[in-house]
């Protein structure tokens, strides 16, 4: 019955937008079944089978093929529906085939440690005769979850956060002692399972434990009647936050979201392990260009982070630093309670110290950030300004006297970012998106002035709500001039604010312009297509940068 | 590729029209003669001089516009005369009162389908097979991802979901006549036994059905003063004009669901912003479209509201039928 009952979890989480919810269908999984079936949940809901067994064309051909459906017709089907494995799902619904059902109390456990792994022993038309045989034998509520994991599509809206939080809630086990328990190779079996809900816990887990992080405010004029030496000033970088820990030879990387990532950058880990102190640290992880000593956009960022253990390749490819700055505990001594300013003199010490007596170089993945010294109000401004330059959002000012507490507390840390850059620009093309978005035309084009001429310079998808997107699409189909394909060109009438990293200049582009991460902040109901920015304003936005 | 001046029916601005009768078919313009397929408002138009109706559709249309307007009434199956052109509804299975009509003129047998579906509603007539030689009919759900599940299984489902979060209050939104109907009726027949409670625009076609001698289970009226522990693990059907609104935003502890057969697509379920979607629909699916058209016997098909190039492209191809154009847009 237990298939059923995973079929059942799949559609109660996805058919639930609050996160309580989630929690609460997923503690009664794991309390009404076997640990062998919750540890293969517990394995497909993060993520950790992504393996692809047949392709979604496979599929498709296949079932063209076994029920002589015309191929054109499942294509067009697909257009609608957007994913193969639920295309295939919602056709086989219209199939009269007599159902045997034998397979109907077959387990998760079953269905993904024999029947899947085995299909990939069989030569094809084995392989073929065995998924039609499946498809038939199978009731057919489960139809969705066998062909999702095997063209490797399983995902839901469930993050690891939220499995961690309902396993804690299960046990009353701290959830950063679940997440360490998850991380690592989590192979399904009885054992891992649990181990997972394991009442003892074991110091090198007790030793993992990050403190909770100290978030920055938004920036409040207010502060401009203080003392500038007041404040310690840094670049606020476009990374990801960690919180690395080093106790008794055991490293751990956690992220805000209580995400340990260890397995993401194994070349830090290693490194890491080399000095010889404990300590915890605050900072931030980016992708680094070692040879102009700025960061990488965020998007090499995620190359990265979507990625558990990452060849060399990968790791030559895009090479990763971490910039701490705080310290937070040293060889067991928590000194969150002392000073800011003291802190950093610590930090300053022990890193030249570790630089110094470590054996391997470790300055090549590790660093320590660059303090900033505005003379006034004014000259932090200028810094601000400047922050596009070396690829950070802004400023990070941090008062000199403050301790290191938790949460997003009043006066004591602040973000201070740059604005983001805008020009309103006309929608000129649209084409359809796919997945979620399948169906709908939601990749946009836009353009500039040139003169009379209205001349593309760039193209976003994000940044509508879902109503606006509805709406759009509506007004799409009715103000289509022509068709090429997928793509739809437009009567120019609509302008959108659209807000940018970077421009520079480009060969590539007609425009003569390239924008980095564009996206739509506004639609701009209230302008007309005249009112739009010209090239002319997308130079001289240029020229104001550099 | 148009259906050429001398059929007995084509489109004309955007309507089916029957020249030689001087009369249109669910017009979305004021004209002399309108014959109505069924109640829904996106089937007729205000202001038209004279209305053809069964008798149910033309009730439900006074309830809807008002008592002054000018109806001529027929049971199903009853012929009449236009211009030597017989003309009769026939049951469509969509809503109550909801028909196919039928034009017969020199021996020529014309159907237009209506808004039609083959499921079990018990709120409404069977649909009716009709032999003809022309058949014009809707495909809203011309594609073979669509396949209904049976009515019991939905209405069960939507019991389960309710009953499992018994702290909450959980608002269905559906279409004010038909569908709101056909699920109170199915719904009464669950394990589900709380209260159950409908908005306005809903609880006044209840009334209509009931006077018609449809079973339709008590509904409470919401009022302002609701207690929200009150509805507390209760039904409410709403229609979906209100789901984005403030209405809703004075609920608390709430799920939502939507009935419509477009639910059956995971991306457009995600899409819809309501937490559940129940796949149950009062139009035909795949199969049914094939099924009428088959049992029809017709011999030249026309499609329209909806996908028609697949299902149109399949017939030709697998059953060799002869399926005709007409842009609606001509």
């Amino acid at each position: 019955m237990s298939l059923n009952k995973f079929s059942e979890l799949f559609e109660d989480l996805d058919s639930s937008n609050s996160t309580n919810n989630k929690i609460k269908v997923l503690k009664n999984y794991f309390l009404s079944n076997k640990p062998i079936d919750s540890s293969w949940a517990i394995y497909l809901l993060t993520g950790k089978s992504n393996k692809r067994f047949v392709s979604g064309r496979y599929l498709k051909n296949l079932f063209s093929q076994v029920y002589e459906y015309p191929q054109w017709l499942i294509d067009k089907c697909y257009l609608k529906v957007g994913d193969s494995a639920e295309v295939i799902t919602l056709l086989l619904k219209n199939k009269n085939t007599s159902r045997n059902n034998h397979l109907s109390n077959m387990s998760l456990n079953e269905l993904l440690s024999k029947t899947i792994p085995d299909l990939s022993k069989l030569n094809v038309d084995q392989k073929n005769l065995e998924i039609k045989n499946i498809w038939e034998s199978l009731p057919e509520d489960n139809h969705l979850i066998f062909n999702k994991i095997l063209t490797g599509t399983f995902r839901v809206g469930v993050s690891i956060g939220l499995i961690t939080k309902s396993i804690s809630k299960l046990t009353n086990i701290d959830e950063e002692i679940i997440s360490h328990r998850l991380m690592g190779d989590f192979k399904p079996s009885i054992d891992s399972y649990q181990s997972l809900i394991n009442k003892n816990i074991n110091i090198e887990e007790l030793n993992s434990k990050p403190f909770p992080f100290l978030l920055a405010n938004t920036f409040e004029d207010k502060i401009f009647k203080y003392s500038i030496n007041d404040f310690q000033f840094e670049w606020k970088y476009d990374g990801i936050r960690i919180q690395l820990i080093k106790r008794s030879g055991n490293v751990s990387l956690w992220t805000r979201g209580q995400e340990l990532v260890n397995e993401s950058f194994p070349e830090l880990v290693e490194k890491i392990s080399y000095i010889k102190d404990d300590f915890v640290l605050d900072g931030e992880l980016l992708v680094w260009n070692f040879n102009e000593q700025i960061a990488f956009d965020f998007s090499f960022l995620q190359k990265r982070l979507n990625r558990k253990s990452p060849t060399r390749s990968i790791q030559i490819k895009y090479p990763i630093i971490f910039i701490a700055y705080d310290l937070l505990e040293i060889n067991g001594r928590d000194i969150r309670e002392i000073k800011l300013e003291n802190r950093r003199i610590d930090l300053e010490k022990y890193f030249s110290k570790w630089q110094n007596k470590t054996e391997n170089n470790i300055s090549d993945i590790f660093k320590i950030c660059d303090l900033i010294y505005p003379k006034d109000w004014p000259d932090a401004l200028t810094y601000k300004e400047k922050s596009r330059e070396n690829n950070t959002e802004g400023l990070i000012i941090k008062k000199k006297s403050s301790i290191y507490t938790s949460g997003r507390k009043k006066g004591i840390w602040w973000k201070y970012k740059v604005d983001p850059m805008q020009l309103d620009a006309v929608l000129i093309y649209a084409k359809g998106g796919s997945g979620r978005r399948a169906g709908l035309y939601t990749d946009y084009s836009f353009a500039l002035w040139r003169d009379q001429e209205l001349i593309k310079f760039a193209s976003a998808y994000s940044g509508l709500t879902n109503i606006e997107i509805k709406e759009l699409d509506n007004w799409i189909r009715k103000n289509t001039i022509e068709k090429f394909g997928p793509v739809r060109s437009l009567k120019p009438e609509m302008v959108f604010e659209i807000s940018f990293e970077k421009i520079q200049f480009s060969k590539r582009h007609k425009s003569g312009i390239a924008v980095r991460f564009p996206r739509i902040t506004k639609w701009r109901k209230d302008k007309k297509i005249n009112d739009a920015d010209s090239l002319e304003n997308a130079y001289e936005l240029m020229k104001k940068i550099s | 590729m148009r259906i050429k001046q001398e059929n007995l029916i084509r489109y004309k601005d955007g309507n089916l029209y029957c020249e030689l009768a001087d009369i249109w078919i669910d017009p979305r313009k004021p004209v002399k003669q309108a014959l109505i397929t069924h109640a829904h408002f996106d089937h007729f138009s205000f202001g038209c001089e004279e209305y053809f109706t069964t008798i149910e559709t033309a009730i439900l249309l006074k309830e809807r516009v008002g008592d002054n307007i000018k109806i001529k009434m027929f049971d199903y199956g009853e012929e009449f005369k236009i211009n030597g052109i017989n003309i009769s509804f026939h049951p469509s299975g969509h809503i109550l009162g909801s028909s196919q009509i039928r034009f017969i003129f020199a021996e020529e047998k014309w159907l237009i389908s209506g808004d039609f579906k083959l499921e079990k509603d018990n709120t409404c007539k069977k649909y009716e097979i009709i032999k003809t030689d022309f058949l014009i009919s809707e495909c809203t759900f011309g594609l073979p991802i669509f396949k209904w599940d049976k009515t019991d299984k939905i209405a069960n489902n939507i019991s389960k979901w309710i009953t499992n979060s018994p702290e909450k209050t959980s608002l269905l939104f559906c279409y004010s006549l038909g569908k709101a109907q056909r699920l109170l009726n199915e719904i009464s027949q669950t394990n589900f036994k709380g209260n159950i409670y409908s908005h306005q625009s809903i609880f006044k076609m209840n009334n209509c059905y009931r006077e018609l001698g449809i079973d339709i289970v008590d509904t409470l009226k919401i009022e302002n003063e609701n207690k929200i522990d009150q509805l507390r693990g209760s039904l409410i059907l709403l229609p979906p004009s209100l789901s984005k609104g403030s209405y809703i935003k004075n609920l608390k502890n709430i799920q939502t669901a939507f009935a419509s057969g477009w639910m059956s697509i995971r991306a457009l379920r995600k899409r819809s912003g309501y937490d559940k979607g129940f796949a149950i629909s009062d139009h035909a699916d795949w199969d049914g479209i094939l099924e009428v058209v088959k049992k029809s016997e017709a011999k030249n098909v026309f499609f329209h509201h909806g996908d028609s190039e697949s299902i149109s492209k399949y017939l030709v191809e697998k059953e060799s039928i002869n399926v005709k154009f007409f842009g609606e847009q001509i």
